[in-house]
C-alpha cells in the first residue's frame, strides 16, 4: 500500500541572489513498511525534499500526497495537525526538549495529542525498552550520550503510532558503536511492527542498512533500487 | 500542565541571566514599593495627626463664622446636639469649643493666636492633643485652677514664656468690646506642625465664656470623632439634614489639603509604579526577544514535530509571566521585610527637622502599606508579563520551521 506518493514535485529558492533549483521534478512512490535511505552529496535536495514530505516546507510545484491527502492543500494549522498524527521525526541534533527527561520527552507528542495518561505511561515505557532504555526514563538529554538522545528521539518519533517516521541524517553525530546501536533499533522495529521509515543521510554504515535506496543529484532522481536487504525482508 | 512544566523548567535554564532579570524585577519593585510606603507613612501620618489634633472627622460651625470667625456666630443649644450626637451610630466621641482671634502677649512679644476654649474631659475623648506634653512641661488641665492656659513650645519660644508665665491675651467679646484677661501657662505642647502651634493657644471653655460674655448653651465649633474615618462623608450629610441650623463638614472639606494628600499618594504610587513595571516590561522583552533567538532551532523542532502557533505563544507567555512574577514575589518579600522593619523602628528624619515640621510632617515616619497593594502590585506585575510576552511570542510565532532547524 503506497504511503506516500510524491508527483512532479520541484522546490525552488528565489530568496536567493540566483535562484536554487533544490528539488527537480521528483517523482517518487514509498510503500508502507519500506526502510528507505535517501542518498546523495550535500546540497542535492535531500533535507529539502524531506522537509516537504514532511510538510515543513511547501513545494514550489508538485504535489505530496500522504494516504491519499494532498498535505500542501491543508492549512498552516491543519498541517501541525496532520504531522502530529501521521509523521514522526527524528532530526540530526537538537531532537529533544532538553528541559524534560527522556520519559518527558516521549510522552510530550501524546500529551500534545491528549492521550489518556494510563495509555501514555505504557507507551512511553514500552517504546523506550524498545530502544534499549528501559532505565534511563528520567534522565534529561545532558545527562544521554548522543547516542541515548537519537534513541529517545526515534522513541518520540513513534509516540504518536505515526504513518511514517522522517529521519534526517540521524547519525550524522554518532560514533558508529551508537550508529549501529541506532539503526539495529529502527531496522528491527521496521521488521517486527512494519514501520515505515525514510532517513537522509550519506552516511555510508546507514546505506548499508537500507531496503531502497534513492539516490539524489541536483535535485533529481538518478537512481532508485531495491536491496538485497529488502528481499531478505520479504523472506 | 505540560506547557506550564516546560515554561517553568525553561526559566531556569540560564539561571545567571533568568537571576539577573528576576533581581532587576524585585529591587525595581522593593524601590517603589518602599518608597510609596514612606510616603504613604508620611502621609497616613500626617492625615492621623490632623484628625488628632487640629479636625477631628466632623466638624459644625454656625455657617458664616467661618468667614471671620465672628464670635457672634455661634451654634445654638450645643449641649442638646452634644447629648444626641454621643447616641448616634457611627459617633465615637463629640466635644465642643469656642473659638476667638486674639492677641497674646508677654512683657517681651505679642502674637496673633486663635484661642480655643474647650471642655477639657471631652476634648481627650476627641483629640490627641493631651499627648503631647510630656511631664516635663506641665498638664492638659489636670488642675482646677482658673484662667490657666497650654500653649505650643514654638509659642512659647517666639514670646520667650514658660510654665507659670502669664500671657494676657486680648480679644473683642460678644458685645463687640475690646476686652482681655491674663492667663497662666500651665502646660506646653508640641505636636509636628510648628506652623499650627505657633497659632493656637488652649484654655478652659468656661474661663473664655466668661470674658467673651457668650451666653450658656452657645458655641463655635463641634467636633466629632467617627468610628470610621471613611464613612465621615456620609454622616455628615445625615448630620446636615437632621441640623439645617449648622453648617456639617466632613474632614475632607474642613482640611482640603488632607484629601489632596491622601488621593495624592494614590495616584503617586500608581504612576511610581508604572513607571517601574514599564522599564521592567522592556528588559523582560528584551531578555525574551534573546532567549527567542537563542532557541530558534529548539522552536523550529517543537513546531515541525506538531505543537501549534497557539502552543508555542502560549509556552513563551508562561515563560514571560513566571520571570515576572518569580522577581515580583522576591522583590515583595523584601519589601515587607524592609517596611515591616522600618514600620516599627521608624525613619529618623531629624536633620531635616525645621522643614518637615513646618509644614506638619512628623521627624520620624514609619513607612507602611496596606496588604491590598501587594495584590496590586502582583497583578500589575502580572499584567506586565502579559504585555512584556506578546512581542516576543509573535516573534516566536514568525519562524518559519524549516528554516528555525537548519539554524545553528
Amino acid at each position: 500500500m503506497t504511503v506516500i506518493k510524491i508527483k512532479d514535485l520541484t522546490k525552488t529558492y528565489t530568496d536567493t541572489a540566483v535562484p536554487v533549483h533544490a528539488v527537480n521534478g521528483i517523482n517518487l512512490d514509498i510503500k508502507e513498511g519500506e526502510f528507505t535511505a535517501i542518498v546523495g552529496p550535500s546540497g542535492c535536495g535531500k533535507t529539502t525534499l524531506m522537509n516537504m514530505i514532511g510538510g515543513i516546507e511547501d513545494p514550489t510545484s508538485g504535489s505530496v500526497e500522504v494516504n491519499g491527502i494532498d498535505i500542501d492543500k491543508l492549512s498552516s494549522h491543519e498541517m501541525i495537525n496532520f504531522r502530529l498524527k501521521n509523521i514522526g521525526f527524528v532530526f540530526q541534533a537538537y531532537n529533544l526538549i532538553p528541559v524534560l527527561t527522556a520519559k518527558e520527552n516521549v510522552e510530550f507528542i501524546m500529551q500534545l495529542q491528549n492521550r489518556d495518561k494510563d495509555e501514555m505511561d505504557k507507551r512511553t515505557i514500552s517504546l523506550l525498552e524498545s530502544v534499549g532504555l528501559g532505565d534511563r526514563l528520567n534522565s534529561r538529554p545532558n545527562q544521554l550520550s548522543g547516542g541515548e538522545q537519537q534513541r529517545v528521539a526515534v522513541a518520540r518519533a513513534l509516540a504518536s503510532k505515526p504513518k511514517f517516521v522522517l529521519a534526517d541524517e540521524p547519525t550524522a553525530n554518532l560514533d558508529s558503536h551508537a550508529t549501529s546501536q541506532l539503526l539495529d533499533i529502527m531496522e528491527r522495529l521496521n521488521k517486527e511492527e512494519n514501520i515505515t521509515f525514510i532517513f537522509s543521510t550519506h552516511d555510508q554504515r546507514v546505506v548499508d542498512k537500507a531496503h531502497r535506496i534513492i539516490t539524489l543529484l541536483d535535485g533529481e532522481v538518478i537512481s532508485d533500487e531495491i536491496t538485497k536487504r529488502a528481499e531478505g525482508k520479504e523472506k | 500542565m505540560l506547557l506550564i512544566k516546560i515554561a517553568w523548567r525553561n526559566i531556569w535554564r540560564s539561571k545567571l541571566r533568568s537571576a539577573v532579570v528576576m533581581l532587576a524585577i524585585a529591587s525595581g519593585l522593593v524601590g517603589g514599593l518602599f518608597s510609596s510606603a514612606w510616603m504613604n507613612g508620611m502621609a497616613k501620618q500626617r492625615v492621623k495627626d490632623t484628625f488628632s489634633i487640629e479636625t477631628a472627622h466632623i466638624q459644625f460651625h454656625n455657617a458664616e463664622f467661618a468667614d471671620n470667625f465672628d464670635v457672634k456666630k455661634t451654634i445654638l443649644n450645643t449641649e442638646e446636639k452634644l447629648e444626641e450626637l454621643s447616641k448616634t451610630e457611627g459617633i465615637k466621641a463629640v466635644t465642643s469649643r469656642l473659638k476667638t482671634s486674639a492677641m497674646a502677649a508677654t512683657a517681651n512679644k505679642n502674637m496673633g493666636v486663635t484661642i480655643v476654649g474647650i471642655l477639657p474631659k471631652n476634648e481627650k475623648e476627641v483629640f490627641g492633643l493631651y499627648k503631647k506634653l510630656d511631664s516635663a512641661n506641665g498638664d492638659f488641665f489636670e488642675t482646677k485652677k482658673k484662667n490657666s492656659i497650654v500653649i505650643s513650645k514654638a509659642l512659647a519660644t517666639e514670646l520667650k514664656a514658660k510654665l507659670k508665665s502669664k500671657i494676657v491675651l486680648t480679644f473683642q467679646d460678644y458685645n463687640g468690646e475690646i476686652t482681655g484677661a491674663a492667663f497662666k501657662v500651665i502646660g506646653i505642647f508640641k505636636t509636628t506642625n510648628s506652623t499650627w502651634d505657633k497659632m493656637h493657644v488652649f484654655v478652659r471653655a468656661a474661663d473664655l465664656r466668661k470674658v467673651l460674655e457668650l451666653p450658656e448653651g452657645q458655641s463655635h465649633e463641634i467636633d466629632i470623632l467617627l468610628d470610621d474615618y471613611n464613612q465621615a462623608m456620609i454622616i455628615s450629610e445625615q448630620l446636615q439634614k437632621r441640623y439645617p441650623d449648622v453648617l456639617s463638614e466632613d474632614w475632607s472639606k474642613i482640611q482640603p489639603y488632607i484629601n489632596f494628600i491622601t488621593k495624592y499618594m494614590d495616584i503617586m504610587m500608581g504612576v511610581f509604579m508604572l513607571i517601574i513595571l514599564g522599564a521592567l516590561g522592556f528588559g523582560i522583552v528584551n531578555t525574551m526577544l534573546m532567549v527567542i533567538l537563542e532557541r530558534t532551532r529548539e522552536l523550529g523542532m517543537l513546531m515541525a514535530i506538531g505543537m501549534t502557533k497557539r502552543r508555542v505563544f502560549v509556552m513563551i507567555m508562561y515563560e514571560t509571566i513566571f520571570l515576572a512574577l518569580v522577581g515580583a514575589l522576591l522583590g515583595e518579600l523584601i519589601s515587607m521585610l524592609l517596611i515591616n522593619y522600618y514600620g516599627n523602628a521608624g525613619i529618623d528624619l531629624s536633620s531635616m527637622a525645621e522643614g518637615l515640621e513646618t509644614v506638619g510632617y512628623s521627624v520620624i515616619t514609619f513607612p507602611e502599606l496596606e496588604p491590598v497593594r501587594y495584590i496590586q502590585i502582583t497583578v500589575m506585575v502580572f499584567a506586565t508579563g502579559i504585555l512584556a510576552s506578546i512581542y516576543p511570542a509573535i516573534k516566536a510565532l514568525k519562524l518559519d520551521p524549516a528554516s528555525a532547524i537548519r539554524t545553528i
